[in-house]
């Protein structure tokens, strides 16, 4: 079973979202600030290459077309960028170089993906809609239809269906949703699938909810896009097969899951704020919690002391570290907050999973669609970590509540 | 110079904004059908108490509880009944009640846990009873559960 | 540690455990705003239902989460008008220097003593259960604190007196 790889690429700052090229050598990530950040693949080192500034507000998503080389990203500043390499006109090194997209949205981009095809993207916005781009070749720019209707919330994640013409969307008002975003001019008229036979721009092809309610974080289709998966804050994983019609609902013991994509059109990852990556398996006859890619139970053992959440200490027992800087800012005034980089107790408090804190995205690494053999995740931790999906952790379902015990409710 | 239109809320026009009403669908049964319902409920419970049957009380008062707006009467006299199954139930018993229990009803149990724990002092409502509930439930449940509570707006 | 607190502490800690499940969200309603939800209180939708833990109608906790941030609340024992005082100037001394406890809210919710708002912005650069056990331990603390101030309130007291009233006993 091959250990995950994990990289640090930031010892403070979130890793908010990012995105590989096509070969794999390099990376665009976002920590939390205005700036993308590419690094490249030197062994098991990520070395620091370029920087892509344009936005002026923090960075919500970043997505690499394989094909055609380009990065697409999108901030909370309202915009979006295309950015292309092209040589320098002085130096003839390739640079990246920014084309501002008319998204005519008015409040924050949080997502934004590719088509298949890469002759569009659809960049999810705070502004109720989404704008669907394709590119205008006498403009000589990237212009925008919104999807707007029903849509009553934020927009928080989207996914492109294979045939480059449906769009599926998860959004805070609760509710997943499929849409057709073809466009006339960029594509071809969509062979009739289970969502639907004739599908003009903004038609919607489905509409779910989670019986709980709870934001949905995060969709995805599987390869053949026949099934939809969506993930909500209610901690349930959702997986829709519209011509069925069934919709299988997992209610999970653990925290919220917020990102969720296929490996294989029967199996899926999803990842959230219980820092560890989890598999569910099954197909039209129903779906189940299969395991994990992390094993906390053998991190604990190799990690020897480690102590702290999943210590048999009696709750609400103080450890006495928190203790002494509670302690100590209580009485002398020194602002030394657990948890803050400066405490000392960094070391003694670690989670026994591979990620220490919530994990933001999860994308295909390795292998063709339908058939994914490896996975990356990133996470609030800073780190970025490359998961074999194959190597599963069984866990049953009590087994998982109980061992979620032991980790958070103590 | 008249400085009130400052004051004006000006969000609240604005048509695309969710309202609380549309959060949730809302309880299908009319106001009186569901206080009739949880009557009957509440003497069934007390049957299935004579005959120690606390799984069956409890998955009665959970199953077909009554949520939404217009209903408090009926989510009143709910909160009663589920009181008095778990005031009635021995400590040691609670861990093996709440594992037989649905995951629905969980999460029911959760929400009502929450509300009795916000009216302290409110009829046979006791904070260190429900305490109890709360932990044993949480360690089955984890704490999904309590997200639930949190996320799910259909009010018990 | 009273085996009666040990419940209690426990539902508060597995509440805020699921309750810290924040990410980034910017403001729908004011465009590049980036805000707490919790005290902006606009957007319905992304406001989570309040959670009351209690042990009895003195000692309670308020936990109001939302899509990117949580308001913590808490209710502090005071059983006479001497724990009252001491409970009132002593949240009163925290909240004025609330910048350098980061989470405290300078001013508490109405029916409580004092309050604490997490963000998103916290539980990136703070790990997650270590600000819980931050929770779990202020409100041990502040029980344990307040007895011990009300105790050696009284010594000094009986000091006090004792001094005072040596003089005529000469």
């Amino acid at each position: 079973m091959a250990p995950p790889e994990v990289f640090s690429l930031s010892q403070q700052s979130p890793v908010t979202c990012h995105a590989f090229n096509a070969d794999r050598t390099q990376v665009a990530v976002s920590l939390k600030s205005n700036e993308v950040r590419i690094y490249a693949r030197q062994g098991n080192d990520w070395n620091h290459i370029d920087t892509l500034t344009e936005h002026d507000k923090p960075i919500t998503s970043i997505d690499w077309a394989p094909k055609s080389n380009r990065i697409v990203t999108s901030a909370q500043d309202r915009n979006a960028y295309v950015w292309q390499q092209s040589p320098d006109p002085q130096t003839g090194h390739m640079v990246w170089k920014p084309t501002l997209v008319l998204l005519r949205i008015n409040r924050a981009a949080t997502f934004v993906r590719w088509s298949p095809n890469e002759d569009k993207f659809a960049v999810a916005s705070g502004a109720r809609a989404i704008a669907i781009c394709s590119f205008d070749p006498e403009g000589d720019w990237w212009v925008s239809r919104l999807l707007k209707k029903p849509i009553r919330s934020t927009v928080l994640s989207v996914d492109w269906h294979p045939n480059n013409v449906l769009l599926a969307a998860g959004s805070a008002d609760m509710k997943a949703r499929v849409f057709s975003a073809y466009i006339k001019d960029v594509d071809k008229r969509p062979a009739p699938s289970v969502w639907g036979e004739k599908l003009p721009f903004n038609t919607i092809c489905g509409e779910y909810a989670s019986t709980s309610g709870g934001w949905v974080h995060g969709v995805a289709f599987s390869p053949s896009g026949d099934v939809l998966a969506f993930v909500s804050h209610d901690s349930s994983i959702n997986i829709v097969y519209p011509g069925g019609p069934a919709i299988y609902s997992i209610k999970l013991s653990i925290l919220p899951l917020v990102t969720v994509t296929f490996t294989t059109e029967e199996s899926v990852v999803a990842a959230g704020h219980d820092c560890q990556p989890f598999v569910f398996a099954g197909n039209q006859g129903g779906w189940e919690l299969i395991g994990s890619l992390d094993d906390p139970q053998s991190n604990k053992s190799s990690g020897g002391a480690r102590s702290g959440f999943g210590a048999p200490s009696p709750v609400g027992r103080l450890n006495s570290a928190a203790f002494n800087t509670f302690r100590n800012a209580a009485e002398r005034g020194i602002s030394n907050v657990p948890g803050s980089p400066t405490a000392s107790s960094a070391t003694e408090s670690e989670l026994f999973t591979v990620h220490q804190n919530t994990i933001t995205s999860v994308r295909p690494y390795e292998g063709v669609p339908g058939n994914i053999t490896k996975v990356s995740t990133s996470g609030v931790d800073g780190k970025l970590v490359i998961w074999d999906v194959n190597a599963i952790t069984p866990v049953t379902a009590a087994g998982l509540a109980g061992k979620m015990n032991k980790l958070h409710v103590r | 110079m008249d400085v009130n239109f400052r004051k004006i809320d000006i969000d609240q026009y604005d048509e695309d904004a969710l309202l609380d009403t549309e959060l949730y669908e809302s309880d299908p049964r009319d106001p009186a059908q569901a206080l009739n319902d949880t009557k009957q409920n509440a003497a069934a419970v007390r049957s299935s108490l004579s005959r120690n049957d606390y799984v069956g009380a409890l998955t009665l008062v959970l199953e077909n509880a009554p949520y939404g707006p217009n209903v408090e009467e009926a989510k009143n006299l709910n909160l009663q009944t589920l009181v008095s199954i778990l005031n009635s139930t021995k400590a040691t018993d609670i861990p093996g009640i709440v594992k037989a229990l649905s995951t629905d009803a969980q999460d029911t149990l959760m929400k009502y846990l929450y509300k009795g724990m916000a009216l302290p002092g409110w009829g046979d409502v006791s904070g260190s009873v429900l305490l109890g509930w709360h932990e044993k439930l949480t360690e089955v449940a984890g704490t999904g559960c309590i997200v639930r509570a949190m996320t799910d707006r259909r009010l018990v | 540690m009273s085996n009666v607190l040990r419940p209690y502490l426990a539902a508060v800690r597995s509440t805020l455990t699921a309750a810290l499940t924040l990410e980034d969200f910017s403001s729908q309603v004011v465009e590049r705003h980036n805000k707490p939800e919790v005290e902006v209180g606009v957007s319905k939708e992304v406001l989570l239902n309040p959670l009351t833990i209690s042990r009895n109608e003195n000692e309670r906790v308020l936990v109001e989460p939302s899509v990117n941030s949580v308001r913590i609340s808490i209710k502090i024992k005071q059983a006479d008008e001497i724990e009252q005082i001491l409970c009132h100037k002593f949240t009163r001394f925290m909240m004025q220097r609330a910048e350098s406890f980061i989470v405290l809210r300078r001013k508490a919710v109405k029916g409580y003593d004092i309050s604490f708002l997490i963000t998103n912005n916290h539980t990136d650069i703070m790990l997650k259960h270590k600000i819980v056990d931050f929770i779990i331990q202020f409100m041990e603390e502040v029980d344990k604190e307040i007895s011990e101030m009300k105790l050696s309130l009284n010594a000094r007291a009986r000091v006090v007196a004792e001094s005072y009233l040596s003089v005529f006993n000469a």
